[in-house]
């Protein structure tokens, strides 16, 4: 029998009130364990995300709102002009357009859904609502038609470069059978989208029609999205040609030599092209799309902080309580010749054991919870964010440049979460670390004061009878 | 032994001062047993609380040895309360969730006593105030009044101080188990020349200690 284990067997004198401290206890060491990994798994998700997206700048006609218009297409010309500034290591001009059932023979791989047929049926370039094929205007009786049938349209992309990401609309693709395209050449070949191809039985070697032209087909390429699968990918010069723009170009990504360059090669092509384009870094992107995550890790900082405290000063005021109830005994410890420091240790080595029981039951809490708060965190916020797009005007957006098939703009948002929400948090061994630093300071904080008003009663206290 | 020189205490509440011990001066002899009465409110426990430093004087002198007591500070004044008096409450104050073994090696431990050492002298005591092996490792809530008193006088007791200060420690005890207590005291008083100072509203007890001194309002009226 010693000071220690008198400390730990007075912890638990009153079962009832230990037990509640510990449980309230354990769910302020474990929120702030959630937090601290949610902190900790957001912080790496904000690093990737700015690490993946590179050293790129988009360029899109000023006004610019992907297939919803906007904007007047700029041209080769004036991009060289941007190409000429320093530090570019490569340029991806495009060029977006679609093809309906009217100028070609391949059927869209994506269903219109019942957002397409909202969105789509109301879509300002689509003026003719477009029917099946399969369903033949057949309403020979009806005069009125009932049901607007939509079918998505297929997106085309001409890119004179196709060895980034660029052309994929920001994806990485595979070339899944086939080969690749020369993106310089003016021949009429393409690449089709998995989806696609499967859609329209298209394999390497096979032929479609677009613009009145024979394409070939010399590759399958994947990119892991539905929208991307969906699409077309051809020369730029051969899409100038056909659909005949020449000379334009609808978006174009510029791949700056350093992250130290990429704000100075903004502004000078910014400069350059003048009010006719919108430019925008990827870092700039990177900042809007890990934005809800920056505002998670402040609201997981807030309630880290919020729990500890919390944590605290329920330690704090139990000891206080505990004190005040024992202030007799404590009168007769010093009676009988116990010093202050004695005293206090042991009520120290209590508060730990209420604080220990509280970090063992905590941790289960906080790694149960981290990646569910962490992903509940990232979804909400994210998702307010959406709305807070929806309502902007777009125009800055380069994600329009992407071949997708759907508005570009309101699939951004959807997109946009479902990276930021695939994220995991998980409590390892410097978060418990930090924990076990927490409770520490629970501990402490929680017996500083009562040990204060240890240091306070007199031994005199052991005379009183009540 | 012990020499009390013009001790004074007063208390101070909300404006009004309440002098409890007023100018007290007395010398008990080494191996004493004297016997404090007076009625409640003379200033008894709080004259018993100065001799045993649980309290500090307004002004005076409590001499004990080559000390004054009301002098010393921090340190010498634990280490007094430690090993140079053992103190017996009128409710025992015994730790609750200590049994009585624990209880009486509370002050060993306080003093630095090794712990074989602690429970053999504390076994030893507890056999010498008549508490049995089955009760010794029995907490106080599950025992007497009477067994209480006696834990805590071998509580008192276990680190051989010279004085022994006990405020009514028959006080809430019935006659049969109070005769029982101060037969225990008297009894050490003799066998170990320890001098007692104890405390009492019960003049047959105080009748049967060596010297009897009786507080009237704070101030020491010498009987006999
Ligand atoms: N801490 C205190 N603060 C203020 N007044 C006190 C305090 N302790 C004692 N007193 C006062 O000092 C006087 C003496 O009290 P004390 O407890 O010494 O009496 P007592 O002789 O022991 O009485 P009893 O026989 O009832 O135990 C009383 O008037 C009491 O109200
Ligand atoms: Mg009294």
């Amino acid at each position: 029998m010693n000071l220690f284990s008198r400390g730990v067997r007075n912890a638990f004198r009153n079962t009832i009130r230990t037990s509640s401290i510990v449980i309230i206890l354990a769910l302020s060491i474990g929120l702030t364990i959630a937090m601290l990994a949610a902190r900790q798994a957001v912080t790496d998700k904000i690093a990737s995300v700015k690490s993946s997206v590179g050293t790129t700048i988009s360029i899109s006609p000023a006004g610019f709102r992907g297939f919803e218009g906007g904007g007047t297409a700029l041209t080769s010309a004036q991009l060289a002009k941007a190409a000429a500034t320093a530090h570019i290591t490569k340029v991806t001009q495009m060029l977006n357009d679609r093809l309906s059932a009217n100028n070609t023979s391949l059927q869209s791989a994506i269903e219109a859904g019942v957002l397409g047929q909202r969105f789509g049926s109301s879509s300002g370039t689509d003026t003719v609502p477009q029917l099946p094929a399969d369903t033949n205007t057949s309403s020979s009786t009806d005069t009125t038609v009932t049901t607007r049938s939509f079918t998505p349209p297929v997106t085309v992309t001409g890119a004179n470069d196709l060895t980034g990401t660029a052309a994929f609309g920001g994806s990485t693709a595979k070339i899944t059978s086939g080969s690749s395209i020369d993106a310089s050449s003016n021949e009429d070949i393409a690449l089709v989208g998995k989806a696609l191809a499967a859609k329209n039985n298209l394999s390497v070697g096979s032929t479609f029609t677009a613009y009145g032209a024979t394409i070939t087909v010399k590759g399958i390429f994947d990119t892991g999205t539905t929208v991307g699968n969906g699409g077309v990918i051809v020369p730029l010069a051969t899409l100038q040609r056909l659909s005949s723009q020449a000379g334009s170009v609808t978006s174009a990504v510029v791949t700056v030599d350093s992250l130290d360059n990429l704000s100075s090669t903004t502004t000078a092509i910014k400069t350059a092209l003048g009010s006719a384009a919108d430019v925008t870094n990827s870092q700039d992107l990177a900042d809007q799309t890990v934005q809800p995550l920056e505002s998670v890790k402040n609201i997981s900082l807030f309630s880290l902080v919020g729990a500890l405290v919390a944590g605290a000063v329920i330690i704090l005021l139990t000891m206080m309580m505990i004190v005040r109830e024992r202030r007799r005994e404590i009168g007769v410890m010093k009676a009988i010749g116990a010093s202050n420091v004695t005293i206090m240790a042991q009520f120290i080595v209590e508060a730990l054991t209420l604080t220990v029981l509280g970090l063992i039951l905590g941790t289960l809490v906080g790694v149960a919870a981290a990646s569910p708060v962490t992903k509940t965190l990232v979804t909400n916020s994210s998702s307010s964010q959406t709305q807070s797009f929806g309502g902007a005007p777009g125009g800055s957006l380069p994600s329009t440049a992407r071949p997708a098939g759907g508005p570009g703009l309101r699939t951004f948002g959807h997109a946009n979460s479902q990276t930021l929400g695939n994220i995991t948090a998980s409590v390892g061994g410097g978060t418990l670390a930090l924990g076990v630093v927490a409770a520490l300071c629970i501990a402490i904080i929680g017996s500083a004061v009562p040990s204060f008003l240890i240091s306070k009663i007199k031994p005199a206290e052991a005379m009183r009878s009540e | 032994m012990l020499d009390v020189q013009n001790l004074i205490k007063t208390f101070r509440t909300e404006g009004d001062t309440v002098t409890a011990v007023d100018n007290v001066s007395f010398t008990v002899a080494g191996g004493e047993f004297a016997s404090i009465v007076g009625k409640s409110g003379s200033g008894k426990s709080t004259l018993l609380a100065l001799l045993g430093a649980l309290d500090t004087p307004t002004s005076g002198h409590i001499i004990i040895g080559d000390d004054d007591i009301a002098q010393l500070r921090d340190r010498a004044l634990i280490e007094y309360r430690r090993s140079r008096i053992g103190f017996v409450f009128q409710s025992y104050n015994l730790v609750p969730n200590l049994s009585a073994l624990e209880n009486v090696m509370l002050p060993m431990e306080y003093a630095g006593l090794n712990p074989t050492e602690r429970r053999k002298r504390a076994k030893k005591l507890l056999d010498q105030v008549g508490i049995s092996d089955d009760k010794q490792v029995r907490k106080p809530g599950r025992m007497s009044g009477g067994e209480q008193q006696r834990v805590s006088i071998a509580r008192a007791l276990a680190n051989k101080p010279k004085l022994i200060l006990a405020d009514e420690p028959t006080g809430n005890l019935d006659s049969e188990n109070g005769k029982m207590v101060f037969d225990l005291l008297h009894k050490l008083a003799k066998s170990e020349h320890t001098t007692i100072l104890v405390v009492t509203h019960d003049l047959d007890i105080a009748g049967r200690t060596d010297r009897t001194f009786r507080l009237v309002d704070g101030k020491l009226q010498k009987k006999k």
